[in-house]
């Protein structure tokens, strides 16, 4: 099965149509859409260049998408930005153009569903469900309720309110350039990437033998573990400091790996590992966190 | 003929005793009064059996029961006699005895002298067995290595960021890791979608540096990636490893316009480092 509700933009045609006050106001989608097995865990995927992405588990099958434009109008510096797009734009019209093709292809034989709304995209095919923004004028809020075992690959580029998620279990894949990342009650593995937006997880419970790795360029990265957690943590950073409150065993940051194989015709090899390996209570999951300038705060849950 | 007399024969008991039902009563009757030679045998079995009739029953005789009673006292008797004897293993202790020196001395020069005996015995088995061991361990080790090879490169090609984290976790653990975990290490660095996987994998490769392709694939690296730290993480990677002709790559980022400030300013440092 295979769902396609394509929310078309009749307000972007009005609006362009030069009806200004009704883009003033703030402007709401609303769909429901579901897992075509909801016995089996999903996925939800977003991908949203400007606005900012709330998850919130529920007790429920269905996935219900609210998207909230936002009423600013383009700031100087965003409309050149625009411009200079368009410019480069000339290549990028082909790829555009298959891409349209492809979809059109995907969608046949299928009716369109016409919503008013600013262009949002839902996609259902395989238990995942795609969030597309159409690469708009406005910021979009987006609001999205998931059963609580899915999983999440959420991307926001370009936004200082970033990603949010709350009471989701499934695996999380998350990535930000300016806004912060935001998981509570969350059980991972989580992987997690932001250029300048500080990092914060707060975990419930931790999923045993995934690998986790967290990574910040110049924000923070604070996590909050479980105090029982068995965890092998691998801490890199350049110019950032190192905190805990739990107690871990540390091996130095120079380790030297020293192998000396050649009574058995092997080679002899010396490496070091620029990472702080410390164990919790004993070790076991690994997480990685890694910084340039940010400090990574490892917290015992109280 | 023959087998029609055998299957009568069979029968005659039963005729005798007069237990046939009637149909077989007939052909048996039929029958002898074709064949002579049945007939004659017939009447041979039915006198036997007549004379056995007429025997009288055998009853056993009063001796019979006093016999009986005085072997079973013989038996008893045997039995006792075999009882008051040695038994076997008091027969080995006693002989064990006799071997065995007096004096305690002697006694633990004897057991010093058995247990050399022994651990030299060993030794030489050992020694004989351990070159054999030794080939064994290897091997087992370059199959671990073929079993995490395969884990690895398997994992490394999953749709979820944290198995292919583990897959990267599985290739640092291998000792010796041959070109296809490499080339697999360097296409996760250049292409995976994942930063936080392509630093596990920049990582990674840091440990196998010796080998002859991953110091190209480093520098090579360092051109496509996007973010600036991995970047970072790359720059950080060659100058620890001094490779001078990272130099050239360095330069060339360093005069990309895009190029995030704090990368910049790491690469200039790490070019003052490399020289």
């Amino acid at each position: 099965m295979k769902t396609i509700i394509r929310l078309a933009g009749i307000i972007v045609l009005l609006w362009a149509a030069g009806l200004a006050d009704n883009a003033q106001e703030s402007q709401a989608d609303h769909a429901v859409v579901s897992f075509t097995n909801p016995a089996k865990p999903g996925t939800v995927e977003v991908d949203i260049s400007e606005g900012s992405i709330a998850v919130r588990g529920y007790e429920g099958k269905d996935v219900i998408i609210d998207a909230r434009w936002r009423e600013k109008a383009l700031t100087k510096e965003e409309q050149e930005s625009e411009a200079a797009l368009a410019e480069e734009g000339e290549e990028l019209d082909q790829e555009e153009l298959a891409r349209k093709k492809a979809q059109a292809e995907k969608a046949k034989g299928m009716k369109m569903l016409q919503i008013e709304s600013m262009g949002l995209t839902v996609e259902e095919e395989e238990n995942i469900i795609r969030v597309d923004v159409e690469e708009g004028k406005r910021s979009v809020d987006l609001l999205i309720q998931v059963p609580f075992s899915t999983s999440l690959r959420l991307s926001c580029r370009d936004d200082e309110r970033g990603v949010t998620v709350d009471r989701v279990d499934g695996e999380i894949e998350v990535e930000t350039s300016d806004g912060p990342i935001i998981l509570t009650n969350v059980s991972g593995p989580v992987v997690a990437d932001s250029s300048d937006g500080e990092i914060k997880a707060v975990f419930g419970k931790v999923t045993p033998g995934k690998p986790m790795s967290f990574s910040a360029m110049e924000g923070d990265i604070d996590i909050t573990l479980p105090f029982d957690v068995k965890a092998s943590l691998k801490m890199k950073t350049d110019e950032g400091q190192i905190f805990t409150d739990f107690d871990v065993q540390l091996t130095p940051s120079q380790q030297k790996k020293e192998e000396d194989e050649r009574k058995e015709g092997g080679g002899y090899r010396v490496s070091f590992e620029k990472v702080t390996l410390s164990l919790i209570n004993g070790g076991g999951v690994e997480i990685q966190l890694t910084t340039y300038e940010g400090n990574i705060y490892v917290r015992k849950a109280k | 003929m023959k087998c029609e007399c055998e299957q009568i024969r069979e029968k005659s008991a039963d005729y005798l005793a007069g237990e046939l039902d009637e149909k077989s009563l007939a052909e048996v009757r039929a029958h002898l009064a074709d064949c002579p030679a049945c007939r004659e045998e017939l009447e041979g079995l039915s006198a036997i059996w007549t004379k056995l009739g007429v025997l009288p029953k055998e009853q056993p005789s009063g001796a019979l029961r006093s016999r009986f009673y005085e072997m079973l006292e013989a038996y008893k008797k045997d039995m006792e006699k075999e009882r008051e004897k040695q038994g076997f293993g008091q027969t080995l202790s006693h002989w064990i005895r006799r071997l065995m020196p007096r004096r305690p001395a002697y006694q633990i020069a004897l057991s010093l002298v058995l247990i050399a005996a022994g651990l030299g015995s060993g030794y030489l088995l050992s020694v004989r067995s351990r070159s054999a061991a030794r080939t064994e361990v290897a091997g087992l080790k370059s199959e671990v290595d073929d079993m995490r090879r395969i884990v690895a490169v398997s994992l490394l090609k999953q749709a979820s960021p944290s198995e292919r984290l583990m897959g990267v976790s599985w290739s640092a653990r291998i000792d010796r890791p041959g070109d296809e975990i490499i080339q697999t290490l360097l296409e996760t660095l250049n292409h995976d979608p994942n930063v936080n996987v392509r630093l596990a994998a920049a990582d990674a490769l840091y440990l196998f540096y010796d080998h002859p392709e991953v110091k190209e694939g480093l520098i090579d690296s360092l051109a496509g990636q996007t973010s600036p730290l991995v970047q970072l993480s790359l720059v950080n990677l060659l100058v620890e490893i001094r490779e001078r002709r990272a130099a050239g790559a360095l330069e060339r980022l360093i005069q990309d316009e895009k190029l995030n400030p704090k990368v910049k300013k790491r690469a200039e440092l790490g070019l003052v480092q490399l020289s």
